[in-house]
């Protein structure tokens, strides 16, 4: 709220401040969560700068009251030491400029307009209108902002580095211990603050709902873990609604619960809740499967794109070919001990079904988040929204 | 009061004596009293942190009567460590179990119901996550907690029984105590807690904070169905304090009065807090009386630093098998606390120590040998004792119950615990 006139001003200071965080590292960012940008990148950078200007003002607004703390300053200046190790979280701090250009913000921007396509809830006493700004309640944009703390928040919580596990290839283990040590206390710090943001909201339904997401997006991280954890990056043989299962959990549950709990912030029914909720779910998944789909649809990558043998064309493919069929391409695809050739594994699979069925699964969630919006009159908020899904779903 | 407080002291002064009985520092200003006394900044708004302790009391008045029970007191502290093959050894005194007995009747199933909030689908996530709810912790947050519900409850109208919210505020006391615990030990890079490894040594880091980060969120779904916006704004409080205190260990300051303030400042955050918003929670539930809040808030605070005070202590006079953890673990770290900053007073070449946080080889050694030839250790326990004695003045002003009374007991067993 505070901030909401400050906005090319705040994001000046912000850029300034978050280069500052990155220590002057050069961005070479490889994160896919949101960041990554599907279709064409021009394109869905006009989608998103359209759908900010429907909600009033640029959504690079991440609590910088947080940013500009005491305390983050005070990391920032540790983060600094860091320069030169290989302590992730370097990467996510630098992660933290590159991706204020690319929509790192997404989860807010989808809140707040969700918000403003449901608009305000006409048998609510009027009492509440008066704090609307560009038809959005004030708890509203705060809650999308509590939504960016915590998304950051396991960004910061997902590097983390097993100290067990480290060789001396990976520097000093001071250095590992003292990154570890800023990322448990940044990630604590962006938590606490989304705590106090959901305290401040005074609506308990809606702290048990964003407490539940944060459950849910734990458990989330936790199978991608175990899933990154395997030798030779071999997978179990999971199946695509496992797969769906985990990565709503790590990809999904959050916006999916906060566009719920905006609804619940403008006293809208049960019925709008679950649509709000439906959007955020099959619109997140779609994004997520438009990413795995990259690296199989993009002209001139040189070969060179590793892709995630957990992404969703590698884990259809499996399950159209068989586990068997599977196992021996892997083999076949193996240099010497436990090196792949990526190269090799992606003609495999692009020869086969599974990135077709990924494509299909996308413009499956696609469709039900198009229909969640439904429940909304049309307005610009909506079609910005709907605008999100085309450009997710398209492939061309 | 005053009266009854003494004779307490007396009698376990007395108990407690052994050969270093009147340890003939009578005569001596413990600089506790001077730093107390000058560190003392402003109040900061109702639910703040304040620490001025023991506000419109004169020190120095006060200061005789005390003195010659503390010093003997103290002595027990000497006793103890001067003979290091004497660990293990314990006041066993009847009287003193009672507190814990009393509280704990309302809460048999606290473990159980800490582990149905926990609901995981994954087994080695909960497995993690329950690591340490294996009943062998002293759930003294806990027991403080529903002991203070019920003090309120019957200040308020006699009622006997512990509402289920209030207890709900006990076990998510609990589970937030235990999400720091797993924290820190990655912060702290710690091997082992209460007698066995630490979650981060068995499952690795990545997982630990994962299961720091979910214990969190159960706590917080936890509160969240309370139902209550007011108690999700004080138990909110805590874990902010929680984080700014962990900023506060981070760094240090050069100015003597400064750096104790920051030292208190951060054990309220990182200790007391929790206790004293907590009480507050309860008492809240109990009753709509602010004077009853502000008592249930400040006998939290107040017992919550002068058990982080002790634990402070402890970490110089227990040995590692009686903790449960390794000795010295906060110099290891380079943290000062109240033992060293009051030795650094008598012994100044501890200054530089502080400053470059231990960080030389025999470091660590020698600043623990500067505290054992300086009044580090009884000073810090004096200070322990203040904050008691303030606690059992704020409880006191409820209406007499059995639970009153036990708050008053526990509150004289933080300072003689030895683990």
């Amino acid at each position: 709220m505070r901030l909401l006139w400050l906005s090319p001003f705040a994001r000046c200071c912000s850029r300034a401040f978050l280069q500052f965080w990155a220590g002057g590292g050069k961005a070479r960012q490889q994160r896919c969560l949101f960041s990554g940008s599907p279709t064409s990148a021009s394109h869905w950078s006009k989608v998103v700068s359209d759908a900010e200007k429907i909600v009033g003002y640029p959504t690079s607004f991440m609590s910088l009251r947080c940013l500009l703390s005491d305390e983050l300053s005070n990391i920032a200046m540790q983060v600094r030491k860091l320069v030169g190790t290989k302590h992730p979280l370097l990467n996510t701090a630098r992660g933290f400029v590159y991706d204020s250009r690319n929509n790192l913000q997404m989860r807010g921007l989808v809140v707040l307009l969700v918000s403003k396509a449901a608009g305000p809830n006409n048998k609510a006493d009027n009492s509440l209108q008066k704090d609307m700004i560009s038809g959005i309640y004030s708890s509203q944009r705060s809650l999308a902002e509590v939504t960016e703390l915590i998304h950051t928040a396991f960004l910061v919580h997902r590097g983390i580095v097993n100290i067990g596990e480290l060789t001396s290839l990976d520097g000093p283990l001071k250095d590992m211990q003292f990154g570890n040590k800023m990322a448990v206390l940044s990630g604590d710090f962006l938590l606490a603050n989304a705590c106090t943001g959901l305290a401040q909201l005074q609506n308990t339904k809606v702290v048990e709902i964003m407490s539940s997401a944060i459950g849910e997006l734990v458990q989330g991280i936790y199978y991608e873990n175990s899933n990154l954890a395997k030798e030779n990056g071999l997978t179990d043989d999971t199946g695509i609604s496992t797969w769906e299962e985990q990565i709503f959990l790590s990809h999904s549950a959050l916006l999916a619960k906060s566009c719920q709990a905006a609804m619940e912030l403008a006293k809208h029914d049960a019925g709008i809740q679950n649509m709000a909720f439906k959007y955020g779910k099959h619109m997140s998944m779609s994004h997520k499967l438009n990413v795995d789909i990259q690296p199989f649809v993009k002209e001139n990558c040189n070969g060179t794109v590793a892709f995630d043998l957990n992404s969703a064309p590698v884990v259809l493919h499996q399950e159209i070919i068989g586990r068997e069929a599977w196992m021996k391409q892997i083999r076949e695809a193996q240099i010497k001990g436990s090196l792949i050739d990526y190269t090799k594994l992606q003609d495999a699979i692009k020869a086969g079904k599974g990135v077709t069925s990924a494509i299909d699964l996308c413009r499956f969630h696609g469709n039900r988040a198009l229909e969640a919006l439904e429940c909304f009159p049309p307005s610009e908020a909506r079609s910005a929204l709907e605008n999100i899904v085309y450009a997710v779903t398209r492939f061309s | 009061m005053a009266l009854w407080w003494s004779r307490c002291c007396c009698s376990r002064a007395a108990r407690l004596g052994g050969p270093w009985h009147g340890l003939g520092a009578r005569d001596k200003h413990p600089p506790a009293a001077r730093l107390a006394a000058t560190s003392a900044p402003r109040e900061a708004g109702p639910g703040r942190m304040e620490i001025s302790y023991f506000p419109g009391e004169s020190l120095r008045l006060s200061f005789p009567k005390l003195n010659s029970v503390f010093w003997r007191i103290v002595a027990r502290f000497h006793h103890t460590t001067a003979r290091t093959h004497s660990c293990g050894r314990m006041v066993s005194d009847e009287k003193y179990k009672d507190p814990f007995k009393l509280g704990r009747k309302d809460l048999k199933n606290l473990y159980e119901d800490m582990k149905k909030e926990l609901w995981v689908s994954t087994t080695e996530l909960k497995e993690m996550c329950e690591y340490y709810l294996d009943g062998k912790g002293k759930a003294f947050r806990p027991v403080i907690v529903v002991l203070m519900a019920r003090a309120c409850n019957f200040h308020h109208n006699k009622s006997e029984e512990v509402k289920a919210s209030q207890r709900s505020v006990a076990v998510i006391a609990e589970m937030i105590h235990t999400a720091t615990l797993v924290h820190d030990d990655v912060i702290d890079d710690a091997n082992s807690r209460r007698g066995k490894l630490t979650v981060n040594q068995v499952w690795g880091e990545r997982k630990a904070v994962l299961a720091g980060d979910f214990i969190l969120s159960a706590a917080s779904l936890a509160l969240a169905r309370i139902g209550n916006t007011t108690i999700v704004s004080v138990l909110t409080q805590v874990v902010e304090d929680l984080v700014r205190g962990e900023f506060l260990q981070l760094g240090s300051k050069e100015n003597e009065t400064e750096r104790f303030a920051h030292y208190l400042e951060k054990t309220f955050k990182k200790t007391a807090s929790l206790i004293a918003n907590s009480c507050k929670a309860v008492s809240i539930l109990a009753c709509p009386d602010p004077k009853v809040h502000e008592i249930a808030y400040q006998y939290g605070k107040n017992v919550g630093i002068a058990f982080q005070l002790i634990d402070d202590v402890l970490d110089f006079t227990a040995c590692s098998s009686q903790l449960g953890k390794p000795t010295s673990a906060d110099l290891k770290l380079g943290i000062a606390t109240g033992p060293v900053l009051f030795a650094c007073q008598q012994f100044p070449e501890i200054n530089a120590m502080i400053m470059r946080r231990f960080s030389l080889p025999g470091d660590v050694e020698r600043a623990h040998e500067f505290v054992f030839q300086s009044e580090g250790v009884q000073q810090t326990t004096y200070l322990a004792q203040r904050y008691c004695h303030k606690a059992i003045q704020e409880i006191s002003k409820l209406r007499p119950s059995p639970e009153r009374d036990a708050l008053i007991q526990l509150a004289e067993i933080v300072l003689s615990r030895d683990k």
